[in-house]
């Protein structure tokens, strides 16, 4: 039997019995449907995660910090050192001193940082409001990034952040004496820094400017962090071996998203499961209709096979309906739950719009997953249909012919 | 000599060996069917005639014995090589149609096409032309239900056609058909025979059909009890000389389908003891009885084709005899209208009109023949008679016994002869008068 004939006489059923075909058709879709919103919505969680923390060279990047027990310091020698390694494509340090920072007659403890523009992609750092730093950037000497706590302390709420951007500040930073002892000096910068970006680092009050610019005002002997950045992934844990080898301690970002993946492909197989519960019911409903279908086409069957249908011809017949059955209901179940997921993201960017929230993105539907489904739910089709399938090519044409 | 195309050699089908309800379908069947030859497998209900045809046809294995078609046991290979046969060797026709309701005329004439893989133009154009050789062509695009009968089956005799297949099989295929639908399907299947020289194997329990056939199988309990040749075809299976001949039984079984071989001989024997005529002559009798009674034909010409030699289509009787005959039924006819008369009276409330007139005709009658003149209260009583006997009043029986009773008690005082005699005569009349036909 030729392919499109094959589809012509297996798509009789939307002419002869259509309400029961669309019944079925949308009993598979729920089912996928149900799996699509689930799973859509386990892959908008991982996506929200991902999408705050995750960028390309932070995931390549190791932060190293000096463990403080064995002496170990972190100087500009040692940039150049861990800069030797030949998986290592470059370091940026991190320099950090306490200050006070005034704005409008307000003033406040915080952590001045100064760092290169590479560390904050290095360290993933972004900035919710403003700009962030930029390679083009190091020479500046009159902007900062601010933290949100630093925010907090002048009083300013987060929904006013965007108009902090451009207010000035002044800082006057706190470096300790080098004669040993415990004191402090304090160290004027006379003048007024322009607030560039609102950094994301929650719970920190620091604030951040270009390393040069910091060391136009005070002697850096010695980094707080070295962001390591590493040239392929197979090379981070060799990397990262060798420093804590070294006695550094060094976080690495990777494994945080690793273990959120892993987090999440779990609530993803959880959710994935409670659709797949869905998926199965209707599979089963779908069965149990081709069964139906076979039992009332066992006279048509016997005619057919009677008149020059071969066993396979009519195996062919059943499989291929009921593909077409499970092909359908995929498709209108992704129509159904992208739909639902679509929606749902609409009206939280609305609510988010309406009380100045983030916009967030709950449901996601990547092409992949959803080109997925569609073959999946015609594999479920065409597992439903094959016994019913099997049983019609087997069926004696004559016993099947006097079936009524 | 030919080979046959279709050899049966001890068939035998049992249905659920070996258990309690263990069913001999066949038992031991033979049967050679050559190519060309129209064959009729009769039987009444159950005994196998179905059975033996859908085992030709590849749906049955055999049970013990061979069947070979084109010198191919079907049997020996696999079910999705055995279509092969199914497609181009045998196209099938059904008692009850079988048409797939979801799909086209065109479309179910078309679909063992389908499953050969023929493309859609050629396909169609051929389902077409069939259609429109079997009268259905403007139907085409209809579905089946919206068709007749008739035309379901002239569509599914195309369908079966459609595949040009060497062996038609025909499973009662005017089992639900009207009698102008059966004839039309009953010519084309013949048509198919003589014209398109294909082989047709007919199951059938209609006697009516037996004359198409070269030869008919007679079937009882899953056997073949009888072969019957049709003399009145030309034979295509080759006759050994002297091994089997035509004799008057294969016309016998003709006319008494349902009777076996043994109340045929009866038949043929006490025919002999009671009639001057062969069963060939009363057969052509009855044929020009038959124009002569609807009034086709006049007395002359009645006479004419009694008298005419049977080579000539004639019953081929002496004039003397002939002419004989004619007045008889002439006067039966006659006497048969006044009856019709009378109970057409009857139903008027006047019957006393053609009373009389029957009456007079029968006391002319006894006239005749006994030479018996009735005196008048005779003639009263008779009239009385004759008028319960046509009302429906008395039966036959009591006619008969009024006829012989003393004219005191309103008889006739017949001698038993005489008064069995009239009955007859009377009797005749009436069967020729009455209106047998159902009325609201």
């Amino acid at each position: 039997m030729r392919i499109q004939d094959l589809a012509q006489l297996s798509t009789r059923m939307f002419k002869t019995n259509p309400l029961r075909t669309w019944l079925t058709i949308l009993g598979m879709g729920v089912g996928t449907g149900a799996v699509v919103v689930l799973v859509g919505l386990g892959f908008g969680l991982q996506q929200i995660i991902l999408e705050q923390i995750v960028f390309g060279e932070t995931l390549l990047s190791l932060g190293v910090s000096s463990t403080g027990s064995q002496g170990l310091r972190l100087t500009p020698e040692t940039v150049l050192d861990f800069e030797k390694n030949e998986a290592v494509l470059d370091a940026a340090p991190l320099a950090r001193f306490p200050a006070l920072v005034t704005y409008k007659g307000l003033t406040g403890n915080v952590f001045v940082q100064g760092v290169e523009p590479p560390y904050l992609r290095y360290a993933g750092v972004t900035a919710v409001a403003g700009d962030v730093f930029l390679e083009e950037d190091l020479g500046d000497t009159n902007s900062i990034m601010i933290s949100p706590a630093t925010l907090k302390l002048f009083g300013i709420p987060d929904e006013e952040m965007d108009n902090f951007i451009g207010e000035k500040v002044s800082i006057r930073l706190l470096v300790p004496a080098d004669d040993g002892t415990e004191n402090v000096n304090e160290i004027v910068i006379d003048k007024e820094y322009r607030v560039r970006g609102i950094s994301k680092e929650e719970g920190v009050l620091n604030i951040m400017m270009m390393l040069p610019e910091l060391r136009n005002y005070v002697g850096i002997e010695e980094y707080e962090r070295i962001q390591v950045r590493v040239d392929s992934n197979e090379n981070l844990p060799l990397v990262e071996t060798k420093l804590i080898e070294e006695g550094y301690r060094v976080t690495a970002l990777s494994k945080t998203v690793e273990q959120a993946s892993k987090i999440f492909q779990g609530i993803q197989a959880v959710l994935a499961t409670f659709g797949g519960i869905a998926l199965i019911v209707s599979a089963i409903g779908m069965f149990n209709t081709m069964t139906v279908t076979l039992l009332e086409r066992t006279k048509e069957i016997g005619i057919m096979r009677t008149i020059g249908a071969s066993p396979n011809d009519v195996k062919y017949l059943f499989v291929s309906e009921s593909v077409v059955v499970g092909f359908l209901g995929g498709v209108s179940g992704i129509l159904m739950g992208v739909t639902l997921g679509v929606t749902v993201n609409l009206f939280l960017n609305i609510v988010a719009g309406q009380f100045g929230g983030q916009a967030v993105k709950l449901f996601a539907f990547p092409f992949n997953f959803l080109a997925f489904i569609t073959i999946f739910s015609a594999a479920v089709g065409y597992l439903t249909g094959i016994f019913p399938a099997r049983r019609a090519s087997t069926l004696n044409p004559l016993d099947a012919i006097r079936y009524e | 000599m030919a080979k046959p195309l279709i050899v049966a050699r001890d068939l035998s089908i049992i249905y659920n060996k070996g258990k309690s309800n263990e069913f001999k379908a066949l038992q031991g069947v033979n049967t050679d069917i050559f190519e060309g030859e129209y064959i009729i497998l009769f039987g009444p209900s159950g005994c196998g005639k179905s059975t033996l045809m859908y085992s030709i046809q590849g749906s049955l294995p055999p049970g013990e014995g061979t069947l070979l078609i084109k010198g191919d046991d079907v049997y020996s290979y696999p079910p999705s090589e055995r279509v092969y046969f199914q497609r181009h060797v045998m196209g099938i026709i059904f008692q009850s149609f079988n048409l797939i309701g979801s799909l086209s005329v065109l479309d179910n004439v078309a679909l063992p096409m389908i499953f050969c893989d023929a493309d859609r133009t050629t396909r169609e154009r051929r389902a077409q032309s069939l259609l429109d050789r079997f009268g259905v062509g403007h139907v085409s695009h209809k579905i089946p239900a919206m068709l007749s009968g008739g035309q379901q089956q002239r569509v599914s005799v195309a369908r079966s056609m459609v595949n040009d297949p060497k062996i038609l099989l025909a499973d009662e295929p005017t089992g639900n058909l009207d009698s102008i639908s059966t004839q039309q399907v009953m010519d084309k299947i013949d048509e198919i025979n003589t014209f398109d020289r294909r082989t047709i194997i007919m199951v059938s329990h209609n006697a009516a059909h037996l004359s198409y056939a070269h030869r008919v199988y007679y079937l009882r309990d899953g056997r073949i009890v009888r072969e019957v040749v049709n003399p009145q075809r030309k034979q295509i299976k080759p006759v050994r000389e002297g091994e089997t001949i035509v004799t008057e039984l294969e016309q016998l079984a003709r006319l008494f389908p349902y009777d076996s071989v043994e109340t045929l001989r009866v038949k043929s024997l006490v025919n002999y003891l009671t009639q001057d005529y062969s069963f060939d002559q009363i057969i052509k009798l009855e044929r020009a009885t038959s124009l002569f009674i609807q009034g086709k034909i006049d007395r002359a010409s009645y006479i004419k084709s009694l008298i005419l030699p049977t080579e000539r289509g004639g019953v081929q009787i002496d004039e003397k005899e002939a002419r004989r005959m004619a007045n008889i039924s002439e006067k039966m006819i006659k006497n048969a209208d006044d009856i019709r008369r009378f109970r057409a009276r009857k139903d008027n409330n006047d019957i006393f009109f053609s009373q009389h007139i029957l009456a007079e005709r029968m006391q002319e009658h006894l006239l005749q023949t006994y030479r018996i003149k009735l005196d008048k209260k005779q003639a009263s009583n008779m009239t009385e008679v004759i008028a319960d006997r046509v009302t429906g009043v008395i039966e036959e029986e009591e006619l008969n016994q009024r006829l012989m009773k003393s004219v005191r008690s309103h008889g006739l005082g017949l001698s038993e002869k005489e008064a069995d005699d009239l009955t007859r005569y009377f009797e005749k009349i009436i069967a020729q008068g009455v209106d047998v036909n159902y009325k609201n």
